[in-house]
């Protein structure tokens, strides 16, 4: 019921925005609507994220987009891991399956030169679009959008780790006097990874085990992006620019695997095998103090739409109005993941495809999109992270925009290179070798020794060039 | 009466009847055998063609490459540690199928009650599909909700946190574990209906004349059930050697590479990083490696006459 409630009173502010007249008739989703009432009649496919983040063209969305415009959205629903497959094989067997895409950014190049996306400059200047694009926020939209300066997809998704802690245990009298006499300085969200340890240890010793000091996402897949962002944060690099050596296990790839490993002393047993839900229920259950995550844990540990029948798996949260935000010690939060919206270079129905994204990323029904309680698209516009609608939707929502704002500022790009994947996979296993008690330093060597060989594979000057390209972004390493 | 026949000269009419009459059950299988070469063959022939190409992510190269994906064969350490996780499988679970499907046989070849509804709940799990197997294993190894550490913990009286999917001295015993409680089944059924069959009156006539049960077992049953049990060690054996789906749910062939066996790397190779051409070549370096083994697995089992 509530669901539908929530539903409604969204769809009708939506309709209602698109039906408002002139104030609202040049804006880039009426300009899609309008030229897409042409394809009245036809259904289009769209590639999604399965689970939660679907039920946004499933139920929120797709209904809208047919309700004005005629064209029918059928959605198939992919696992992360699978999409970059399932895209790729569906392009090289020239099917036509999926006309629409969702396409984590850091893939881009690799689907761009593999020609599975269609340039879309063209269709932006035919229906307008470009002013909106320049609206996102410049990490997303400077990093996430094109590939030797060509547009291949619109940033959808403002993913960046925030450190949620809990406010009530921080700022508890007691515990910050004690934590000042043995620490010499105030208990506090951490700005550094000694802190965070020293937090974390002190706070699974108060507690004796009832509240651990954190609890993380370790699952390799996951735990890499962590690493990532780590690393750049002590002053990794990731290569040798000149020479294009791997430099993952220098000193601080070392230190890093070293106090990872450490960190999980002081977190509940069995850390090494958490991943997303686990992590959020120990936190949401009051048995971590602080993690490290995405967006989503914000909004569900401040209670935000979990009343919702689809978020009943999700544990009812006992921390509301307890958490804080902060970003992760370092300040450099990792941009993991997200989302962009791409165009099947095979689609038969690439103009209809391509209004359907414009209007999804458009700055009226994004707005809508990213306040959609289980469809965790996260805010990616700065009018999202302004919006007055989203900052009432809890009491400390103007916070948790504010450290969602700041870290779309000093955030650091996910590794994109070409075949991204080959090195991630490297880096995949050596954090579960890690977790699997091997030495740090033996494991970042073979890190090293496997993405060597696969920049070899590539073509040393080949890749070279895309490495070089990458880290003189502003966001590729912290300044 | 003036007949086509009339006209045919006997002698060739005689040979063209002969002919049919010889070749009859060839022309009523050609069409099958046929379908089956286009189907089987014509993957097989494509496979080939492709690991002399050289397609991969970046680029659609199909002009002849000569023997570069079969060097890199050679070259590619984690190929051939691959295989051998997957004959560290194969050697432990099947022959542990094989001993506790043989026993679970032997057990239910006595008249039991219950014994048609027993059978049909301990083939369960041979109906599942594998990967869901695996996807139930590990639920049930998940060190925070998993029933199997509870247990242990109930046990030992204080919590324990095995992580089964992560620490190097588990991981195997929980793959193998799997795999047998999926596939013991499979040989229980067959070496049940080998069991049925064995001539009671030898077994009764060596038991009066004193034979031990270990030696009537060793003398009687055993040569009596080979070849069933032959073709279903052979199955399982080509099986397990193409063993994937449990160990993807449940360890995607980590910690690092530890459990990757060679499927799981021949689909990391193909699926995930698109090496088409060289996933071609380590096809057919299976394909090759089956059947050297089987022929000389029949050849042994004496299931093919020499």
């Amino acid at each position: 019921m509530k669901l539908t409630r929530t539903l409604a009173a969204l769809g009708v502010s939506a309709a209602i925005s698109l039906a408002a007249g002139s104030a609202f008739a040049q804006s880039a989703a009426q300009r899609a609507v309008d030229a897409a009432k042409q394809y009245s009649g036809e259904e289009i496919t769209i590639v999604w994220e399965a689970g939660l983040q679907s039920l946004d063209p499933l139920n929120f969305s797709g209904p809208l987009w047919e309700k004005l415009t005629g064209i029918k959205v059928k959605v198939v629903e992919v696992s992360t891991a699978e999409m970059f497959t399932k895209i790729l094989q569906e392009h090289r067997a020239g099917t036509g399956a999926y006309d629409a895409l969702n396409v984590v950014p850091s893939w881009l190049p690799d689907l761009a030169i593999a020609g599975a996306l269609e340039p879309l400059d063209a269709y932006v200047d035919k229906y307008g679009f470009r002013e909106e694009l320049q609206e996102i926020a410049p990490v997303y939209r400077d990093n996430q959008m094109k590939h030797d300066g060509i547009i291949y997809g619109f940033p959808d998704d403002g993913d960046v780790f925030v450190l949620y802690f809990r406010k009530d245990i921080f700022e508890d009298a007691d515990n910050m006097k004690e934590f000042k006499a043995k620490h010499g300085y105030a208990l506090a969200a951490p700005n550094t990874w000694k802190e965070f340890r020293e937090i974390g240890q002190f706070i699974t010793d108060k507690y004796k085990g009832k509240v651990h000091g954190a609890g993380f996402i370790r699952v390799p897949p996951l735990a890499m992006f962590m690493f990532q962002e780590r690393f750049r944060n002590e002053g990794g690099k990731f290569f040798d620019a000149d020479s294009m050596k791997a430099t993952i296990n220098s000193q601080v790839g070392v230190d890093v695997f070293k106090a990872m490993v450490e960190d999980n002393k002081f977190m509940p047993a069995g850390v090494e095998s958490w991943g997303f839900v686990e992590a959020l229920s120990a936190f949401m259950s009051g048995q971590t103090a602080m993690v490290v995550s995405w967006p989503p844990y914000g909004r569900w540990t401040a209670g935000y739409g979990l009343d919702e029948k689809v978020l009943s798996w999700v544990p009812k949260t006992t921390i509301a109005g307890k958490v804080g935000y902060a970003l992760p010690p370092g300040g450099h939060p990792q941009l993991a993941l997200g989302f962009s919206l791409s165009v099947s270079s095979s689609s038969k129905k690439k103009e209809a495809a391509y209004l359907f994204i414009q209007w999804l990323n458009s700055k009226e029904i994004s707005l809508q999109r990213v306040q959609l309680p289980y469809a965790l698209r996260d805010p990616f516009r700065d009018s999202h992270f302004a919006s007055e609608e989203y900052k009432s939707r809890w009491p400390d929502a103007v916070h948790y925009l504010d450290v969602l704002k700041a870290g779309a500022v000093s955030g650091l790009l996910d590794l994109s290179l070409l075949q991204t994947d080959k090195y991630e996979e490297a880096m995949r296993q050596g954090i579960s070798r890690l977790w699997a008690g091997e030495d740090a330093q033996t494991i970042l060597d073979d890190v090293a020794a496997s993405w060597d060989k696969t920049t070899k594979r590539i073509g040393v000057d080949k890749q070279q060039a895309v490495y070089k390209a990458w880290a003189a972004k502003p966001n590729a390493y912290p300044n | 009466m003036d007949t086509l026949g009339a006209h045919r000269s006997p002698a060739k009419a005689f040979s063209a009847g002969r002919f049919a009459d010889k070749n009859f059950k060839y022309l009523t299988i050609a069409p099958a055998v046929f379908l089956i070469l286009l189907i089987g063959l014509f993957p097989l022939v494509y496979t080939l063609m492709v690991s002399f190409q050289n397609i991969n992510m970046m680029e659609v190269d199909t002009s002849f490459s000569g023997l570069m994906n079969y060097e890199m064969l050679f070259e590619e350490s984690r190929l051939w540690l691959s295989l051998g996780h997957t004959l560290i499988f194969t050697a432990i679970a099947l022959p542990i199928e094989l001993g506790l499907g043989l026993l679970m046989a032997l057990l239910f070849l006595e008249r039991l009650p219950g014994k048609q509804i027993f059978v049909a709940l301990l083939v369960l799990p041979t109906m599942m599909s594998p990967i869901v197997a695996g996807a139930v294993w590990r639920l049930l190894f998940d060190n925070r909700y998993g029933p199997i550490n509870q247990i242990l913990g109930w046990i030992a009286g204080e919590p324990v946190t095995i992580l089964w999917t992560i620490n190097p001295d588990f991981v195997y015993p929980a793959i193998l574990i799997a795999e047998v409680w999926q596939w013991t089944p499979f040989m229980f059924l067959i070496l049940l209906a080998g069991l049925s069959n064995v001539d009671s009156a030898q077994t009764e006539a060596a038991e009066i004349d004193g034979a031990p049960y270990w030696l009537i077992f060793y003398k009687i049953i055993i040569p009596a059930i080979w070849p069933v049990m032959a073709i279903a060690l052979l199955i399982r054996g080509l099986d397990l050697f193409r063993l994937f789906d449990v160990v993807y749910a449940l360890t995607q062939g980590g910690p690092g590479t530890m459990t990757e066996t060679i499927s799981v790397y021949a689909y990391v190779q193909g699926f995930k990083q698109f090496e088409t051409s060289f996933t071609g070549a380590i096809a057919f370096l299976v394909i090759i490696m089956l059947t050297v083994i089987v022929i000389y697995a029949l050849k042994k089992m004496e299931l093919v006459e020499k």
